[in-house]
């Protein structure tokens, strides 16, 4: 029997703290690698920024494009890395793996976001 | 794809220093004196004369002829008589020249430096057995309330019965070698206010008398420089001072030097001694100001520690002791390497580092520029310089050579035999030179560098020497894609701090704007642990950091604000720490910040590791790499400088040197993960290793006592390093020695 009462369960508490830091995440990609652009750098930082700052968004709403939106974020980080380093794994480290990390704990929170949208569209129903 | 983008931003750089140099600004002149409306040529500037008025600066040191502080002749010894050379007695044939195979007799074991022990007992078998024979406490590490400043960096060396070597802050001992229990300790009373950037002893000198009979007092005698500036005379047999050296035993090698405070010029490492003639070098610390205390390099004679030579920079004719108000010409090259000695044909080495106020060259003399940052020959006997190679241009990068050169015979160009010389560098340049003439053997190329910079009146050279024929210890230079990290977080910041940064590959000019990155840093390249050579088979071991360094040069009114000011000035507090180099470079337009490379919030480099690495090279089949491979562990490293235990050889910064044996070994500690380790040296495989009780930053030395091999590491950790200290000397045998 779904939650209809709106009291949010643990799991969706994580679920909404990692999107929280998701969303810091964004916003630090997006501002400094805006910077990083602007200096000649790489532009990979701004526009991951972008996606990771929809990705938190829409995992505060409780919409499980969220968490589609950070896999399609990591997909990108990963073909990135590879262009950038190959498949050197002293230098795939700083690139991919706490990203990869996050990706896993947001790959665990798609049954929470589903269950959240489900009960706003059964509270939607009522 | 990538490296077009990168010569694009270099170019861009190029572009962008050509509008600076119109812009840079010029230091304002501070509270005192006039301001200069411009900064003298190159060359064209002289030390200030007594009548001169103080410079600039808020802060400002005294004069150059201000008396020296108290203190500053520690031992508050009278002046040193000179002896004519022609009055020096012929010397005894020193054991260094040809050590007995148990001894390690010198500080690289002989006159050569070679580091190469003819000891066989350990080998790649059985070294993985090795175990605690004794340890030895030298009591020298910082008391409460005592600024860090520890990195004893010694090298005990072994004549016959005993174990000789020195404390961090200079007391000397002989140790029982089988045993480890000290036999008697000289103390000299070195204070802790002596200490310059490191209380470091890297060894004393093992010299036998000619004119003293065996068997009598000082006949065999040990020779010390002082990090408060004596050269002390003792006993090997009972640690008595030697009543015929100096004044009853001591020397005071301030003499000359003119104004200074204790803690601004340091004797570290051992004198050689090359034909009866002590030649002693020291370091003056750097960046504190232009008309620090002189670099001179001066002879002592070994028997009687009267003074017979210097050799001064700017008074190049004159090798006489200044006497009244003269003293030695002021900032010029100071040399803080171990030296070597040639008996053969009566020269001494002496890497040189670069004036002081190390990042500013526009006040040096025609002959600083001529011999700073150089291997310069000198002659033992009338201290007359004979060649100079020059392996930094006008260097404003604090590459002053911290090595110790190594001679051996290499083939010439008609088959014969050259006498050799090997001299690493920071730059990780390996310069192999005659040591008859100082032309390069193998070959070197002037290729063009970075010039002219953007700091008005100060261009650097358009050209710099790269050591071609010699495997270069370097990686190429740095891209934004070689920055790294925990996380893409920190690896962002610090690509934001590559790209807010000068930086056009090595020699990248000094820069008052904005940052610019140093690579290879001031900790090498090579430093101070110099290189091991086997003489049989060929192989020389070099182990080399990749550490950059990210400076700023400031303005006078910023390097105020910053409280950078002279050790001389009365408002000096001691810190201790940091980056050496940070410093008010008191005289000349500017303050030089200088800092790693590294996240300031993680503590971890910006670029990737490795970070240090250890090299076999063939000498005798073309210079080949033979092989390489990073040196440290992870281990005692991670970001906060919390340790992360992991075995990955990652290869950590590293201080100190190697020695290698005729039992096909190499042993070395230096990386930061407090590691010693027993190397393959044909394969280069880690056969063993173990944990120190300190950082491992100094050089090991092997020797054989009760027919046992022994191999002895001061564990003495180092402040920068940020490895613990301790005051242990560990010494490692098989188990057949340690159940004796």
């Amino acid at each position: 029997m779904p939650n209809i009462q709106g009291n949010r369960t643990l799991t969706e508490w994580l679920t909404l703290l990692l999107g929280v830091v998701i969303l810091l995440v964004g916003l630090f990609f997006l501002i400094a690698g805006a910077d990083l652009a602007m200096l000649g750098g790489s532009t990979y930082y701004a526009l991951c920024g972008i996606i990771l700052i929809a990705s938190g968004v829409f995992m505060l709403m409780g919409r499980t494009l969220g968490a589609f939106l950070y896999l399609g974020a990591l997909a990108y980080t990963w073909v990135w890395s590879l262009w950038e380093v190959g498949f050197s794994p002293v230098d795939l480290l700083p690139r991919a793996f706490g990203p990869t990390i996050l990706g896993i704990l947001v790959a665990l929170t798609i049954p929470v976001l589903r269950r959240m949208e489900s009960r706003r569209t059964l509270r939607g129903a009522v | 794809m990538r490296r077009s983008h990168l010569l694009a931003t270099a170019a861009g750089l190029a572009l962008a220093c050509a509008p600076l140099a119109a812009h840079a600004q010029f230091a304002p002149a501070g509270s005192g004196g006039e301001p200069s409306s411009s900064v003298p040529g190159p060359g064209n500037a002289n030390e200030p004369t007594e009548a001169s008025p103080k410079e600039q600066g808020y802060f400002s040191g005294p004069s150059p002829y201000a008396p020296q502080a108290p203190g500053v002749n520690a031992a508050n010894l009278p002046d040193i008589e000179s002896i004519d050379p022609s009055q020096i007695p012929a010397m005894a044939p020193q054991q260094s020249a040809n050590p007995a195979r148990e001894d390690w007799v010198a500080y690289g074991r002989d006159d050569n430096q070679t580091r190469y022990s003819p000891l066989s007992e350990i080998t790649p078998e059985n070294a993985g057995k090795l175990k605690v024979a004794f340890t030895y406490h030298t009591g020298s590490y910082p008391r409460p309330g005592q600024v860090n400043k520890w990195a004893a960096e010694t090298t005990p060396i072994k004549v016959g019965d005993g174990l000789y070597m020195c404390s961090a802050m200079n007391d000397i001992m002989k140790l029982d070698p089988a045993t480890g229990k000290e036999i008697w300790r000289r103390n000299v009373d070195v204070k802790y206010h002596s200490i310059p950037y490191t209380a470091a002893c890297k060894g004393v000198t093992y010299f036998t008398s000619s004119v003293v009979p065996e068997g009598q007092p000082c006949h065999n005698r040990l020779i010390e420089g002082t990090l408060d500036m004596r050269l002390i005379a003792v006993d090997a047999e009972t640690g008595d001072f030697c009543p015929n050296f100096g004044h009853n035993g001591q020397v005071n090698l301030m003499q000359g030097l003119g104004e200074s405070v204790p803690g601004f010029v340091s004797m570290t490492a051992p004198p050689p001694i090359i034909n009866g003639v002590a030649v002693v070098n020291h370091e003056v610390l750097d960046g504190q100001r232009r008309w620090a205390p002189s670099g001179v390099i001066r002879g002592y004679d070994a028997e009687s520690g009267k003074f017979v030579w210097a050799w001064d920079v700017n008074n190049p004719t004159d090798h006489s002791q200044p006497t009244g108000n003269r003293h030695y010409s002021r900032g010029t090259p100071n040399s803080w390497a171990a030296l070597t000695g040639d008996n053969a044909l009566g020269l001494v080495y002496v890497p040189t580092g670069n004036s002081a106020a190390d990042y500013y060259s526009a006040l040096r003399s025609d002959n600083e520029n001529r011999v700073s940052s150089a291997v310069v020959a000198i002659d033992v006997k009338t201290g007359e310089e004979k060649w100079v190679f020059q392996t930094a241009h006008k260097d404003v990068w604090d590459y002053d050579i911290g090595s110790q050169a190594t001679l051996m015979d290499m083939p010439g160009p008609d088959g014969q035999q050259v006498p050799a010389l090997i001299m690493p560098t920071k730059r990780g340049q390996t310069f192999v030179l005659d040591r008859r003439t100082g032309k390069p053997i193998l070959p070197v190329e002037e290729r063009p560098a970075p010039s002219p910079g953007v700091i008005p009146g100060d261009p650097r050279t358009p050209t710099q020497p790269w050591s071609v024929g010699m495997p270069a210890l370097r990686v190429p230079d740095l891209k934004e894609t070689d920055m790294w990290g925990m996380s893409p977080i920190d690896q962002l910041y610090c690509r934001i701090k590559f790209r807010r940064a000068n930086y056009v590959g090595e020699f990248t000019p000094p820069s008052i704007d904005k940052p610019w990155i140093e690579y290879p840093g001031y900790n090498g390249g090579s430093d101070w642990g110099s290189m091991s050579y086997d003489p049989q088979s060929g192989i020389l071991i070099a182990n080399w950091n990749i550490t950059p360094m990210y400076d700023q040069l400031v303005d006078r009114k910023k390097a105020d604000k910053l409280g950078l000011m002279p050790i001389d000035d009365p408002n000096f507090k001691p810190g201790g720490g940091g980056a050496e180099g940070n410093g008010a470079m008191d005289g000349t337009p500017y303050g030089i910040v200088v800092t790693p490379f590294w996240d300031q919030y993680t503590g971890m480099m910006c670029n990737r590791p490795p970070y240090g690495m250890i090299t076999a090279i063939d000498m005798k089949h073309g210079q080949k790499v033979l092989w390489q491979h990073p040196l440290g562990t992870a281990r005692a490293n991670g970001p906060w400088g919390l340790p992360t235990g992991l075995p990955w050889e990652i290869g950590t910064p590293n201080n100190g040197g190697s020695v290698v044996t005729a039992g096909g070994l190499v042993f070395i500690a230096a990386a930061t993960d407090n590691q010693i380790r027993a190397i393959d040296e044909h394969t280069g495989k880690v056969v063993w290793s173990a944990v120190l009780p300190g950082g491992g930053q100094a050089n090991p030395m092997t020797y054989e006592a009760n027919g046992h091999q022994y191999v002895a590491i001061m564990a003495g950790g180092h402040h920068f390093m940020m490895t613990p200290v301790s005051d242990q000397l560990v010494v490692y045998a098989l188990p057949d020695a340690v159940k004796q």
